[in-house]
């Protein structure tokens, strides 16, 4: 491993790229140590630039056997103290989520990007928002994980910095869930150090191995994903969930915009908010009074400011490229209300501006008759 | 320029299509414009038809596909039938005038359907090789979102490695996307 002491990315600087370029420059930039991965597409990339820059910047890759290898030797890397990642998609992430139930079950900080791409099973590589589910609640478990949709290749260099700082700062595995469209267009972004941002990174540390004698000035790094007892399993998840519920209000983030008598409001996440977006301006400047909801986590949803807007909302449109997965999560978080939800689910395939506008202007105009 | 165009390119594998593309939306890029490329892609390595969506405009672009393309160009028989579905009351659909046989594939909706002899003219008056550069020429006539100056830089940037090899190279690309333009310009359509 050659040392070097070059930053990868200084000050700012004007890009245009791919999103898993993007990916890989922020990783960098975030100072990650080590990438653990198996191929699959659309996430290869990240991988390809990558493994093209350890040499560069003194930073290690392991190219593993399969998906199960690769989330099991990031848990290791995590462990070691290592600002660990690792990327996947579709049948690479069902493999890959046993290691990371297993990140869940000792709190271990990993770093994961998911491509999604077409499913059930090898489906399409090229696009779906159907790993939402898989993402966010994952294996075995509660789903205490903390997932961000990002929507543009300026929100993926800023999530995956972010995602190192989330998980390191609050012990639990966090994920940019993006797509094989934003892991292969082209887009201008901003690449930027963090520090010339005023960003600092969360500092990382080894897990198991750490210097001093247990007993005296440091306890024992017990770690289990294997109880006895029930109720010691209990007593654990209950901490755990608390944990998680007490920061989930200081983590979730949400974009938001709607006029004060909202006769529709757009929920989308991910990809199909730049097209909810286009089509709530275009209807706007035609003097329809609509509005948009964005979560940007998926978990933790934010829930309190999804309830207000839906609150003032005459009726909500979920627009996903999945058959109600994001739509689950919404009538979860709506439970009491009694606001009409309208949906436009297209599992596996890409949603255009021009097909929000229509199905809401369809509404708005079933409500004005 | 208000709203972004939108360009649908469609070949088959081989032809170049998705190249010009990322040198199309470089040159865009070095224009200091907003640029949006998106391959579609799939399983099959060869031998498939291979479409590239572009959209350049002076404000971030939206959603990385589009429903209707202001120009499409199509360069094989597939390729016709694959992106017909892109044309609409604004589109210019330009075909290459050497596909046989697609009379019935044409889009019937389209502003105009315009055949336009690229390959021939590349294989008579310049090289098969460069026949893609003559393409992107065509696009740049035809919707002017960047100059022949940025378009020649990213072509650069795109080909120096060959063009380190063997320079006469750099003068035939240009020469071809010169071509590409001076096409467009003698049909006299623009967007």
């Amino acid at each position: 491993m050659s040392e070097t002491s070059a930053k990868p990315v200084e000050g700012e600087r004007r890009a245009f790229m791919t999103g898993n370029e993007a990916v890989c420059w922020a990783a960098l930039a975030a100072g990650a140590e080590i990438m653990y991965g198996y191929p699959i597409t659309p996430q290869n990339e990240i991988m390809h630039y990558w493994t093209r820059n350890v040499p560069k910047f003194g930073k290690r890759f392991l190219q593993t056997e399969d998906e199960l290898s690769a989330g099991f030797t990031t848990v290791g890397g995590v462990l070691a103290g290592r600002r660990a990642f690792t990327a996947t998609a579709g049948p690479g992430n069902v493999l890959m989520q046993e290691p990371l139930a297993m990140a869940e079950a000792m709190r271990i900080p990993t770093v994961v990007i998911i491509q999604q791409r077409g499913g059930p099973s090898t489906a399409t590589v090229i696009y779906s928002q159907q790993e939402v589910t898989l993402t966010c609640f994952g294996g075995n478990g509660e789903g205490l994980r903390i997932v961000y949709s990002t929507s543009s290749h300026q929100e993926l260099f800023d999530y995956t910095i972010k995602a190192f700082n989330t998980a390191w700062k609050y012990r639990f595995p966090t994920f940019v869930l993006a797509d094989g469209y934003q892991a292969k267009m082209r887009e201008s972004l901003t690449i930027y150090d963090p520090a010339s941002r005023g960003i600092s990174m969360v500092p990382t540390e080894p897990f198991l191995g750490r210097p001093g004698k247990i007993g005296e000035g440091r306890t024992a790094a017990h770690l289990r994903n294997t109880y006895n007892i029930e109720e010691e399993l209990n007593a654990v998840l209950e901490k755990d969930i608390a944990d998680y519920e007490r920061y989930a209000p200081e983590i979730a983030e949400y974009d938001s915009s709607a006029p004060e008598d909202c006769d529709l409001l757009v929920v989308t996440h991910g990809v199909v908010f730049r097209s909810a977006r286009m089509a709530v301006r275009d209807l706007t400047s035609q003097g329809k009074k609509i509005g948009y909801f964005r979560p940007i986590t998926l978990r933790p949803f934010p829930e309190e400011q999804f309830r207000q807007a839906a609150a003032r909302a005459r009726q909500i449109l979920v627009a996903e490229s999945a058959y109600g997965q994001l739509l689950k999560i919404v009538q979860q978080n709506l439970y009491g209300s009694t606001v009409p939800i309208r949906t436009m689910l297209k599992p596996g395939v890409g949603i255009t501006p021009e097909e929000i506008t229509e199905e809401c202007s369809a509404i708005l105009a079933g409500k004005e008759a | 320029m208000g709203r972004a165009v939108k360009i649908a390119m469609a070949g088959e594998g081989g032809q170049g299509v998705q190249t010009i593309a990322q040198i199309l939306t470089d040159a865009a890029d070095f224009e200091g414009k907003e640029a949006l490329y998106i391959p579609n892609f799939g399983v099959e390595q060869r031998g498939g038809v291979t479409i590239a969506f572009v959209q350049i405009g002076d404000e971030k672009i939206g959603a990385p596909k589009f429903k209707t393309a202001d120009i499409v160009i199509a360069l094989s028989g597939r390729a016709v039938r694959r992106t017909r579905m892109y044309a609409g009351p604004q589109t210019l659909f330009f075909y290459d005038s050497g596909i046989e046989g697609i009379e019935h594939d044409l889009p019937t909706n389209a502003r105009q359907v315009l055949p336009i002899p690229a390959l021939e003219t590349a294989n008579k008056t310049l090289n098969p090789r460069v026949f893609n550069i003559l393409i992107l020429g065509a696009v740049i006539g035809a919707s002017r979102v960047v100059t022949i100056d940025k378009a020649q830089q990213a072509i650069e940037k795109r080909l120096a490695y060959k063009f380190e090899q063997n320079p006469e190279l750099r003068e035939l690309n240009f020469k071809a996307l010169q071509a590409g333009i001076d096409l467009v310009a003698g049909m006299g359509v623009a967007i």
